[in-house]
């Protein structure tokens, strides 16, 4: 995508489950975290952007979370009913690349298993306590609330900045990846916020209940946006 | 002769009965405990009346402390909201568990025990709250055995046991006052002390599961860091039991800390 | 460009006393800075006109930054703003007509303000302390070990360390010297050698007795009000 001259468009799709395996809900997570990546980003999945898919230098990235591997490489792998589905956009890719299989996707990026759980949460308009968030990720990743295959979320910091944060069973350390935009010191931020965890006997309970400890009140958010306010002010030029 | 020193059981039973039978095992008469008896773990009776019962000099830690003065004792922050929420979480369930005979015993605690040269305290002669680290700097950590009026400081606190040795010192030093100017200055010769920190039998530190403790050899002065393994899963059973966060048995049975030291370590109170 | 310090210290009420400081510092050049370190008020005299003089500095006095001191402690501990806390150590030492005679002689109007005051200054990489950072009533002076002096400096990981309590003047350098420190633990043996930092306490005095310091050059001058007359034209001024 940084290396394509034109526009980029993205769309997620929501897979089809199987035996024993739970999609995990589309949170938005990725497409946020790309359109923070990607300010001209086209939404796909909003009609109002459909018809900009037959532009000519249009590059569209569609994901498709699918649990096994196509029985055919290219297109003719493709599951008929995503090919409908695609085709009711009017979407016809040019390529069909999948994880593990095909080489210009990361392997490591990739997990099999025979059961897996789902665990999401929103966490819109919570600010996080950094340290904690240190210590409760790292908990998390570390199998004390279950085995965790994969975790990916968004989560807000007192500062204004918002992260990226990934992990996957597979890889040796989480990803934490700062995004462009910072909220102003205003209150709570508005911007897109959530967790997602796939695993093995999740407890989502002690989760969420772990979470709340680390959350910021209003009155310690106001303490920490402050100072921050007035440095703002210090900033601006007196005229 | 030997004797074994013990400190941070941190209610943990099944941990401070495996340290004690280690040290009758090697016929050890004289124990000192540096305190914080109980804290996060799930048997504080059960672990003070095992002290009481074998009547072992104890001085009072800095959990001792907080629960008979209460929370506000220390103003020392948590490194994280997480931390604060779990301790105090602990905090009230100790409180709500512990008779009131036991709560009378941790009070009569001292603050520090002295034999001879040899001077037993938590944190540091200053404060029950005091990390005494074995990085800290050398002249302040000389300072504090030698304004204790002590060879050997042992001490608790931190969860890392160590035997640090600070020898061959001297300061130099150059006088002027308002009479004269300067003049040609003097050197001290500083003596050559010890601290002695011994670990933690209930949540230990070191990157293992197993509970450590030292003995020190009054003849010759030799101090050794002793390793013990215990059955972790009882503990972490009796966490669960007892309704305390399963996270804290997960910690400990994975050799984690129950909540992270505090970032400034070298924090004194301001009481 | 000379940057001074003036240090002031143990005034305990005598307007007299530090209205001849204040016109010393007026003939001297270079003093950028006054800091009082605290033993504003004491029980031998009224206070209350010292005290407004300090809030409210006169047309040309050089603005004083005032920190808190041991009698300042002990009659804020007695007002009620330390806690639970008391008069208790002032009660010890010299009875209780000293702790009567110094709630007189602050009027209550004067106490938030002294409550507002800080315990010390960190300026550059100098620590200003009435006592010293381990209490308000630490006693530092040229006689204290040189261990203690160094703990007391290496507390607030400052150079220089400018200390009231005593009520001498003095500065005592820390020139060189060293330590060797061995740690055994689980992982194995280390060693290391540590040398004694250049460092220095500085006793201000206390009344008439002041302290200059040349920011720049590191040079400390004990002076007595009223005696710069007597030295004009020679010396440093």
């Amino acid at each position: 995508m940084r290396s394509h001259q034109g526009k980029c468009g993205y769309l997620r799709l929501d897979g089809y489950p199987s035996n024993g395996l739970e999609q995990a809900s589309d949170s938005g997570i990725d497409k946020a975290f790309l359109k923070d990546q990607f300010p001209e980003l086209i939404d796909l999945s909003d009609s109002h952007h459909a018809s900009r898919s037959q532009q000519g230098d249009l590059l569209t990235l569609i994901e498709l979370p699918q649990f096994q591997a196509p029985q055919h490489a290219g297109l003719t792998g493709m599951d008929p009913r995503v090919k409908n589905q695609l085709e009711a956009l009017q979407l016809h890719p040019d390529r069909h690349l999948h994880f593990g299989r095909d080489p210009e996707l990361p392997n490591k990026d990739t997990l099999e298993f025979k059961k897996l759980e789902s665990f999401s949460l929103s966490l819109n308009a919570s600010v996080w306590d950094p340290p904690s968030l240190n210590t409760l990720w790292f908990e998390l990743v570390n199998g004390a609330y279950g085995d965790v295959y994969r975790a990916k979320a968004l989560m807000n910091l007192p500062d204004g900045r918002s992260m990226f944060f990934n992990w996957i069973v597979s890889q040796e350390s989480s990803q934490f990846l700062p995004l462009e935009e910072i909220s102003a010191p205003n209150g709570r931020p508005a911007s897109l916020s959530e967790l997602i965890v796939q695993g093995k006997h999740l407890d989502g309970l002690r989760i969420q209940s772990t979470i709340d400890l680390c959350l910021l009140n209003d009155a310690v958010l106001e303490m920490h946006q402050m100072p921050l306010r007035d440095r703002q002010k210090e900033a601006i030029p007196s005229t | 002769m030997n004797h074994a020193i013990i400190s941070c059981l941190l209610a943990n039973l099944p941990a401070a009965e495996a340290v004690l039978n280690d040290i009758d095992r090697q016929g050890i008469d004289t124990i000192t405990c540096l305190g914080d008896l109980v804290g996060y773990g799930p048997q504080p009776n059960e672990v003070v009346e095992l002290i009481r019962k074998r009547g072992i000099a104890t001085c009072q830690g800095c959990w001792d402390e907080d629960i008979i003065d209460g929370l506000n004792a220390c103003e020392c922050s948590y490194p994280s909201q997480l931390a604060e929420r779990r301790g105090h979480l602990a905090h009230q369930w100790t409180d709500d568990q512990l008779t009131d005979e036991n709560k009378s015993f941790l009070a009569s605690l001292p603050t520090s025990l002295r034999r001879d040269r040899l001077l037993f305290v938590h944190g540091s002669p200053n404060s029950q709250h005091e990390y005494l680290l074995p990085n800290m700097d050398a002249f302040a950590a000389l300072e504090r055995v030698e304004t204790a009026g002590a060879d050997i400081l042992f001490c608790g606190h931190t969860h890392q046991p160590y035997v640090r040795e600070l020898r061959d010192g001297s300061i130099r030093v150059r006088l002027q006052n308002a009479d004269h100017d300067c003049d040609q200055g003097e050197e001290l010769t500083l003596p050559m002390r010890k601290i002695v920190n011994a670990g933690s039998v209930g949540e230990p530190r070191h990157g293992s599961t197993n509970a450590t403790y030292v003995i020190h050899n009054d003849a010759t002065d030799e101090v050794e860091i002793k390793e013990v393994a215990y059955d972790v899963g009882r503990t972490c059973q009796a966490i669960v039991e007892a309704g305390l966060p399963k996270v804290f048995a997960w910690r400990l049975s994975h050799g984690f800390e129950f909540a992270e030291q505090a970032e400034d370590a070298s924090h004194v109170c301001e009481r | 460009m000379i940057e001074r310090w003036a240090l002031v210290s143990g005034l305990r009420g005598d307007l007299e006393t530090y209205d001849l400081i204040q016109r010393d510092l007026k003939k001297t050049r270079g003093v950028t800075a006054l800091f009082v370190l605290g033993d504003l008020v004491g029980p031998e005299r009224n206070c209350d006109a010292l005290l407004d003089r300090l809030k409210n500095p006169h047309r040309g006095d050089l603005k004083p930054d005032c920190i808190y001191g041991w009698w300042e402690e002990q009659l804020l501990a007695e007002r009620g703003f330390r806690g639970e806390r008391k008069a208790d150590a002032l009660r010890l030492s010299q009875g209780e007509d000293a702790v009567s005679a110094l709630l007189n002689t602050v009027n209550p109007s004067h106490l938030k303000w002294l409550a507002s005051l800080q315990f010390g200054f960190i300026e550059l990489d100098c620590a200003l302390i009435h006592g010293s950072s381990s209490d308000v009533g630490d006693n530092l002076t040229s006689e204290t070990s040189p261990l203690i002096l160094l703990d007391r400096l290496t507390r607030l990981n400052v150079n220089r360390l400018f200390t009231a309590r005593s009520t001498k003047q003095f500065h005592l350098e820390l020139t060189g010297g060293g330590i060797n420190s061995q740690v055994k633990d689980l992982n194995g043996k280390r060693e290391q050698q540590q040398e004694v930092p250049k460092r220095s306490v500085i006793g201000i005095g206390a009344g008439l007795n002041y302290t200059l310091y040349d920011v720049g050059s590191d040079k400390t001058h004990f002076l007595t009000a009223g005696r710069q007359t007597k030295t004009k034209g020679m010396g440093f001024i």
